[in-house]
């Protein structure tokens, strides 16, 4: 890092939150402080709902995973649009009407209370589980990659957040996510160019592409169906959908983004922005990853782009021939590339064929040492399950971006760890006051009351992602689960929302009972089969809805609903 | 702690139904499938 890229760092994360705290003057109500008194435009809550979806993980191990198996990842997408509309035509219209902070809340208007209180711990030991995660695993890649003491970024980029979000409420977070926006898509863009730039003469766009695809990292769409393959475009349909339909449904990190529109309609385009919008996003991502993998065909890359470990194993007698077979690969493989874009050129299909032959073979080669490389890793006391695919790409920018374009990618890590951990705290907080604090604690308190409490445990849980954050280390490889973690509660969510809005005649007990049963069914697969995390929730909400109408239609007849302690939300 | 309030719903801004605005997005998604497809089946 330059002074330069200190400036550009500095200028980009002050300006975002001086004018997050600007925008979120007055809010000193708590359906200001939580909702934004419902004044938001649809392109705020746009920007805000993918900027809350897109952690600097999302950037990080995206492009490096292209880098290593190609483009497939955006297929984990497709079923996002189909999502959008089910969203729009049921739950937004429905939150709304119902008056609700919290889609927990609505749950008690429509089952009993107990089901709202089982939903929302469900939320709040999977949300603030990945809380902590959010700024841990940059805070991770940056200590590696230049050498930030882990504890001192965690504590950098947690307090900054607490700060904006607890003096601001949910305007300070949705304004500083759409300048937060702005700074991810111009780095990233920027990004792109300078790849593409830094590609030798010899070689035109055209040409990378063309290297890229024929080793196979264009490989957008994949049409055979495995259960235990997380990405082909029957997951992405099927099981992205019932993620999404989770996610942006059930989850308040994301319900509590459209609830500040002030209209349907502004929610409802929102969302939709980001039906449109998301699939070429990833796509745009992914290809970086892809000319990424084209630039280290004519530089030689580090056998692993964790170069403390490998530093740790270079000195090892065994990874000596591993080196010498890794240098030897490269080298065939830039020949090779070099002799396929010549014959590309020169329209000889037959050696254009020969040439591809020899180029995914030395590709080949070269994945073997890599793989050799990390197994030592693991072998020698590394990381079990070690791979280097998040620090792929800022390896590469530290070492080849020019000076000032280093600080806005560091500055669209921490915006995007911002945005998405910003989210994440308001809605902890959210849920914790509106759903349990006033409901079941402290009742018919006056409006005030209830604003600090939600300024406290903002506070709380600000504090405690923080604290997590800095324990995570100890979790090692479980770091790479937190996809997986999310999806071992949300199956259960979305199966009760899916009684809630679809099943009129399903009473509160019947869906409780299929909610336990949902996240039993939920961690059975995970812990005895190689099902892919991507139908846990198919999985889970089919449990939940099918115990729920079990019990409905062959159970003994539920007698009146009875409330014992009335909601004060009703005076 | 009172209830937040209800807000209106409105059309869309274009096209003038939402129902019509879900079938463009559907063939949106249709579309940009078969872009990816494409793109894979070219570059291979």
């Amino acid at each position: 890092m330059t002074p330069l890229d200190w400036v550009v760092l500095v200028t980009a994360l002050v300006s975002i939150i001086a004018y997050g705290l600007y925008r979120s003057r007055g809010s000193n109500t708590v359906d200001r402080y939580l909702l934004a008194g419902k004044s938001m435009p649809w392109y705020a809550m746009a920007l805000s709902i993918m900027a809350t979806q897109a952690s600097a993980i999302t950037f990080i191990s995206t492009t490096g995973q292209s880098y290593v198996d190609g483009m497939r990842f955006v297929q984990f997408y497709f079923g996002l649009p189909l999502a959008m509309i089910v969203i729009c035509a049921t739950v937004v219209p429905l939150f709304h009407h119902a008056r609700v902070y919290t889609a927990y809340e609505y749950l008690e208007k429509r089952f009993d209370s107990k089901t709202r209180v089982l939903a929302s711990i469900i939320f709040l030991c999977q949300r603030g589980f990945s809380a902590g995660l959010t700024i841990y695993a940059p805070a991770l890649v940056l200590s590696v990659i230049l050498g930030w003491p882990e504890r001192t970024t965690t504590i950098l980029m947690g307090a900054t957040v607490v700060t904006y979000t607890v003096l601001g409420g949910i305007k300070a977070v949705t304004w500083s996510d759409v300048q937060q926006m702005g700074v991810i898509l111009l780095g990233l863009v920027i990004s792109l160019v300078t790849v593409i730039k830094l590609l030798p003469a010899s070689v035109s766009f055209g040409d990378a592409v063309y290297l890229a695809g024929a080793a196979g990292r264009l490989n957008a769409v994949t049409t055979h169906f495995d259960w235990n393959d997380r990405f082909n475009i029957w997951s992405g349909l099927i099981g992205g959908t019932f993620l999404f339909l989770s996610y942006f449904g059930c989850d308040q990190s994301q319900v509590q983004r459209y609830l500040t529109g002030k209209s349907i309609a502004q929610s409802r385009l929102s969302l939709l922005f980001n039906a449109v919008a998301k699939i070429p996003m990833q796509f745009f991502i992914l290809f970086i990853g892809a000319m990424v993998f084209v630039f280290y065909l004519f530089v030689q890359p580090p056998v692993l782009f964790q170069h403390l470990e490998l530093k740790r194993i270079s000195g090892m007698s065994e990874f000596q021939s591993t080196q010498q077979q890794y240098q030897r690969a490269f080298d065939q493989r830039k020949q090779a590339a070099l002799a396929l874009v010549e014959a590309h050129h020169a329209g000889d299909a037959a050696g254009e064929e020969r040439q591809k032959l020899e180029y995914r073979a030395a590709q080949k080669d070269l994945d073997v040492t890599r793989a050799a490389a990390a197994k030592l890793v693991e072998k020698t006391g590394g990381e079990k399950g070690f791979n280097d695919t998040n620090y792929i790409f800022l390896s590469f920018v530290t070492k080849y971006l020019p000076s000032g374009l280093v600080g806005l990618v560091i500055a669209v890590i921490f915006a995007a760890t911002m945005s998405a951990s910003s989210g994440e705290i308001n809605s902890l907080a959210t849920v914790s006051v509106i759903d349990l604090y006033q409901r079941h604690f402290k009742r018919g308190a006056s409006d005030v009351h209830y604003l600090w409490a939600s300024r406290w445990l903002t506070l709380f849980w600000g504090a405690y992602a923080v604290v997590f954050a800095g324990w995570a280390g100890r979790l090692g490889s479980l770091i790479v689960a937190v996809n997986k973690v999310g999806s071992l509660f949300y199956g259960s969510l979305l199966g009760c929302f899916t009684l809630a809005i679809v099943f009129p005649k399903v009473r509160g007990t019947a869906v409780f009972t299929g909610m336990l049963a949902g996240e039993a069914a939920i961690f059975a697969t995970a812990y005895f089969t190689d099902v892919s995390w991507l139908w846990y929730n198919v999985i889970g909400s089919v449990v939940v809805i099918v115990i729920a109408l079990g019990i409905t239609y062959l159970g003994p007849e539920p007698g009146p609903r009875v409330e014992l302690e009335p909601d004060p939300l009703e005076y | 702690m009172p209830h937040t309030r209800d807000v209106p719903d409105t059309p869309p801004p274009f096209l003038g139904s939402w129902r019509r605005v879900y079938t463009a997005t559907l063939v949106y998604l249709v579309l940009i499938i078969s872009i990816c497809y494409l793109f894979t089946r070219i570059y291979r």
